[in-house]
């Protein structure tokens, strides 16, 4: 149930990231970047009971990316 | 009162490492598109128009179903129902043909239309950048097929699940990566 769950809210960040970028906004694209990523990773990969250290390493991945993305434009 | 929580790494320590190295690989990739983006925002925004945004949401939608059903399959495992767990496998085997096929379609459209590897900076990157994650895709296949014949042939289950588990948490790297690599190559 909850990797179903995980799965239904990563298609509807998935539709909403089509839907933030057609209407140009970004920020709300790479939010939903993050927060699939988080999915992932806590959900998934069930980083939610790992060592702390292994876990934040993982969701400290796309948040490092996004930053510099952003930083960027 | 206070209880420890049972923390554990699921996997191989040394799949953990292999994935962080690969991740770094792209984390190289994925910043190099981006910084090369800001300093020619006209062409990439011209290269973005030739991509069809509706093709990468299915190829999301498809690598993700494949990892849901993978992840499934772990649990399945788990519960010592291993022909389930093969079964699942290799449905999210046939999900990935869905990536697969996709991409090549993609693929064959861009070469066909003329857009190879030397027509832009920005098509130069998209296809080192989504030609190394379909190779990944690819080998994450190999070792869903692998695990599927594993589970098959009853080789997991409670207690000797860390092989599986190392397998299938490729395959999420595999998707881990995509969720970042599509917005910034086709929707920003």
């Amino acid at each position: 149930m909850r990797l179903l769950a995980c799965w239904v809210a990563l298609v509807l960040l998935s539709v909403g990231t089509v839907m933030s970028g057609a209407a140009g906004w970004w920020w709300a694209v790479v939010l939903a970047a993050v927060a699939k990523a988080w999915v992932i990773a806590d959900g998934f990969m069930e980083l939610r009971h790992a060592p702390l250290g292994w876990r934040a390493a993982m969701l400290a991945w796309p948040v490092v990316l996004v930053a510099g993305i952003v930083v960027m434009r | 009162m206070f209880t420890s929580v049972d923390r554990r790494l699921p996997g191989d320590l040394a799949m953990w490492f292999f994935i962080l190295a690969e991740l770094s690989v792209f984390a190289i990739l994925i910043l190099a598109f981006a910084v090369t983006q800001t300093l020619r925002p006209e062409v990439f925004a011209e290269g973005r128009a030739q991509l069809d945004t509706s093709t990468g949401l299915a190829m999301t939608l498809s690598l993700l179903t494949a990892g849901l059903l993978a992840a499934l399959a772990q649990q399945q495992a788990l519960a010592d129902r291993s022909r389930r767990a093969a079964g699942l496998l290799v449905l999210g085997l046939l999900v990935a043909l869905v990536y697969v096929w996709i991409k090549l379609s993609e693929y064959g459209h861009l070469a066909a239309a003329g857009l190879g590897l030397e027509h832009s900076t920005f098509f130069t990157l998209y296809w080192i950048l989504t030609g190394f994650h379909f190779l990944h895709v690819l080998l994450g296949m190999v070792i869903l097929a692998w695990l599927a014949l594993r589970c098959w042939r009853g080789a997991y289950g409670p207690g000797r699940q860390s092989g599986m588990e190392s397998g299938v948490l490729y395959w999420h790297m595999v998707d881990l990566v995509w969720v970042v690599l599509f917005p910034l190559v086709y929707v920003l």
